[in-house]
């Protein structure tokens, strides 16, 4: 693996008794996607302003394309923060190629940019509006454009789905796709784990300012056992004593579906278990199956096993 | 530096860009041109004004009459020296520079001293038609002809109810509504309005104040004295005050006759002067007399200062507002990763200030192009007062003291801005600093009369008040000590205040919530910014 593009060491950042990031390591390999996950206030702004050296760490260290500060390879970054804003009186291609040219584009170079990606990402005809006669929506896109204008190695995007229609979600999946592909690599942070399970390689999970997964998609999806929905009108608690099988829970009738008379069970098994193994010992004893459902593992339910409970604490505290 | 010039660029265009900005810019010239203009016509436009005289002595009442008559004539004699002056045909005439301050004074002094002699000598000389025919000579072929202006103080005709013989008291009765503006008096067939009524009771000479009998009137006391004056309006004392010089004038020539006095001696001797020469000790050589010139640099430093003044109070309101949209608007944050504050604190201070500076230019060219195309006596004489300071070191001390005194408030108000999330917030931090800034202007006269003296001295080693202060001593000379010290403290106080402005605004452009208290401020100023 080549130097990775961003690493953390051991960084920390705290606002008087508050601890808003603990002791977080990280290494993010170059061309990659890396998704920034958590629940609301979990660290990731204060994570992300204090990689682009907006906010410096109380301690740690921080390497950015190999430099000990982000300033120094500021033409290299491109960032969209969690707020968004943008100059209420300029024009849109003005504004990108602002941002551009403050980020060592050529005047010339940046306007024809500017151009280029508004009609690229269908926005060709705001050219010339003022930014303010933008949807707020349509806003956020400008901001986004702005933000890759110079085509940076290091793309960092701060909730960049929230507030877009499903429309433009899928237009910024497919810019981020782009980038990509372009060898760029994009470090995004959402609280929408769909747009991480199709978009991300890899993930970094925070919850109260401690990192708690750090890994593949596959890797994250390990980390919960897999479930097994079984339904039959016979008591299946027999199957515990397969092995791989971690426990077996009727669940209690609720709307789910199910044929009239049968009894749902659930079973949590172990990663390598072959679900075959499971539906031979029901053969074997006579079970008669009115449904058996294999899932994977959602990232959804991943996050809700890692931080759910943290969270809800958090967040009703 | 390139992301500096590029943040001042992009201000400066989107403060120039706006309308507002040059709405802004052109209102001060056009206001100064309606002002200058009206002003010069107001003086025709003031309404005719018509007055009763009931003179029950029967001494008095012609002299009035003259002082009213004398009161027009000296209008038409103003307005056709005006005229004259207007339509010379050597209109350049003498310069400014070269113009001893004492004539114009000598002018003013004889009008003030012997107003009457001098009307005397324009009535009998044949007034104004004799003037017209000698000024023709010397007036441009295209001069338009002179109008005489209205006369503004008219008699009217005694209403019919009214008895002139009746007790003082009975008249003023009788006439009250009148004066009130409750009724109104026939005149012509037009109904007009009583301005003034001018009583002159039976016994007025008892009343007559001479330096003998001055303590019986401090025991009489009691009573209206002497001739009456009733009028509503109390501003315009142009007519009772012409009543006054010409009636004492009359009771001063009885008075001579009586002992006995030749009158036109007395003239004489009233008319006697001798020059006063004013000079001053720093000039060369030969060239010491004070010129009208000099008068005028004395005192356009208080121009300077007004402009200082106006162009700052211009640039902070930029300063504020936007700074505040970039941090209400959360765009701070994307610029603090593409710029250190450093760089956007000097952006914003360079673009703004080419912005009060295109405010100043736009000005001056605006005050060219009126000089141009309006040519009056004043414009004539504004033109050479112009050549006056643009030959004077005023204009280098200009440039200087207002960068200074811009780099200088700009700081503070750029961290007071970098504090704030709303304006509402930044005027409650900015009303100490606005009462400061008043002070300058305040004592800006008293200083322009003693340049040197104590209050200038001190408020000149108060680096928020330097470049006002030293700016409004700049031509009289101020002593070397106070000059070089003065600057140096104030360029040292623009540095530190510039630093201290920077590690408040890196600290506060991220803030959010409410503005810091004093000792958070303190602790802001102290602390090492968590970024260069």
């Amino acid at each position: 693996m080549s130097d990775p593009v961003l690493s953390l060491t051991n960084v920390s950042k705290r606002y008087g008794d508050f601890t808003a990031v603990n002791a977080i390591n990280l290494s993010i390999p170059r061309g990659s996607v890396y998704g920034f996950l958590g629940p609301n206030g979990a660290g990731k702004t204060t994570t992300i302003r204090m990689i682009l050296d907006i906010i410096r760490p109380d301690e740690g260290e921080i390497q950015v394309l190999g430099a000990s500060s982000a300033m120094h390879v500021r033409e290299r970054i491109g960032y969209l923060p969690e707020e968004k804003g943008l100059y209420k009186k300029m024009k849109v291609w003005a504004i990108i190629a602002y941002f551009a040219t403050l980020k060592g584009m050529h005047r010339r170079e940046a306007k024809t940019r500017a151009y280029e990606l508004l009609e690229k990402y269908g926005l060709k005809d705001f050219a010339n509006s003022s930014v303010e006669s933008l949807s707020k929506g349509m806003g956020q896109k400008v901001q986004v454009l702005s933000s890759i204008a110079h085509n940076p190695e290091l793309v960092i995007l701060d909730e960049p789905f929230s507030g877009l229609d499903p429309v433009n979600q899928e237009v910024l999946e497919q810019l981020i796709r782009d980038l990509k592909e372009n060898g760029q690599t994009v470090i995004f942070s959402t609280h929408i784990m769909q747009h991480a399970e199709r978009l991300c390689e890899r993930l970094l999970l925070i919850t109260q300012g401690r990192k708690v997964f750090d890994g593949t998609v596959d890797e994250a999806r390990a980390i919960i056992p897999r479930r097994v929905i079984l339904e039959c009108t016979n008591d299946i608690s027999t199957l515990a004593q397969i092995e791989g099988v971690l426990s077996v829970q009727e669940l209690p009738i609720g709307n789910d579906g199910r044929l009239h008379g049968t009894r749902q069970w659930e079973l949590y098994v172990k990663e390598q278990t072959d679900p075959q193994q499971i539906l031979q010992y029901c053969f074997q004893n006579r079970i008669n199956l009115s449904r058996f459902d294999f899932t994977q593992a959602s990232l959804h339910d991943v996050f809700m096993h890692l931080v759910g409970p943290e969270a809800r604490e958090h967040n009703f505290r | 530096m390139r992301v500096t010039l590029l943040i001042a660029s992009r201000e400066y265009l989107e403060n120039v860009k706006t309308k507002g900005f040059w709405i802004g810019v052109l209102l001060v010239p056009i206001v100064f041109f309606i002002i200058f203009h009206v002003s010069s016509r107001l003086a025709t436009a003031t309404p005719t004004r018509y007055y009763l005289l009931i003179d029950q002595s029967g001494q008095y009442a012609e002299s009035v009459d003259i002082a009213i008559r004398r009161e027009h004539q000296r209008r038409v004699m103003q307005d056709f020296m005006r005229y004259l002056q207007e339509n010379r045909t050597d209109l350049s005439g003498t310069a400014l520079s070269r113009e001893p301050a004492t004539q114009l004074d000598q002018l003013i002094d004889d009008f003030g001293n012997d107003e009457v002699a001098t009307l005397d000598e324009w009535l009998s000389n044949g007034g104004l038609d004799f003037a017209l025919q000698m000024s023709r000579a010397y007036l441009r072929p295209d001069a338009p002809a002179f109008t005489e202006p209205r006369p503004q103080f008219i008699a009217a005709p005694l209403p019919a109810e009214l008895d002139v013989s009746a007790p003082a008291q009975t008249i003023v009765d009788t006439l009250r509504p009148y004066l009130n503006g409750e009724r109104r008096l026939q005149v012509n067939g037009e109904a007009v309005s009583l301005f003034a009524l001018i009583l002159i009771p039976g016994q007025v000479d008892a009343d007559i104040v001479r330096p003998a009998t001055l303590q019986r009137v401090i025991v009489d006391g009691g009573g209206p004295r002497g001739v009456q004056y009733w009028a509503s309006n109390l501003t315009d004392t142009r007519l009772p005050n012409a009543i006054q010089t010409s009636i004492n004038n009359a009771i001063r020539q009885q008075e001579y006759t009586s002992r006995g006095i030749d009158i036109t001696q007395v003239r004489d001797v009233q008319r006697t002067r001798l020059p006063l020469s004013r000079l001053d000790p720093g000039k060369a050589a030969g060239s010491e007399e004070v010129s009208l010139a000099d008068t005028f640099r004395q005192w356009a430093p208080m121009g300077f200062v007004y402009l200082i003044f106006i162009s700052l109070m211009q640039s902070v309101q930029y300063l504020l507002s936007n700074t505040i949209e970039e941090k209400s608007n959360r765009i701070i944050e994307v610029l603090l990763a593409s710029v250190t504050p450093g760089e956007l604190m000097m952006g914003k201070l360079l673009g703004i200030g080419a912005t009060g500076i295109t405010t100043i230019l736009a000005w001056i060219v605006s005050f060219f192009a009126f000089l141009q195309l309006y040519q009056t006596v004043e414009t004539v004489m504004m033109v050479q007062v112009l050549d006056v300071l643009l030959s004077s070191d005023l204009i280098p001390r200009f440039v200087f003291y207002y960068l200074c005194c811009y780099a200088l408030y700009a700081g503070i108000f750029l961290a007071i801005g970098s504090l704030c999330n709303t304006l509402k917030e930044a005027q409650s931090l900015m009303m100490p600093l606005m009462m400061v800034l008043v002070i300058p202007i305040l004592t800006m006269s008293f200083i322009a009369q003693d340049p040197n003296g104590t209050l200038a001295r001190v408020m000149s080693w108060i680096p928020l008040f330097t470049p006002f202060t030293m700016m409004n001593r700049a031509a009289a000379q101020p002593p070397m000590f106070d000059v070089v010290g003065t600057t140096l403290l104030l360029v040292f106080t623009t540095i530190a205040v510039l630093w201290l402005s920077g590690r408040v605004f890196r600290q506060g452009i991220l803030r959010t919530g409410q503005p810091p208290r004093i000792i958070e401020l303190w602790r802001m100023m102290r602390r090492r910014s968590s970024r260069s």
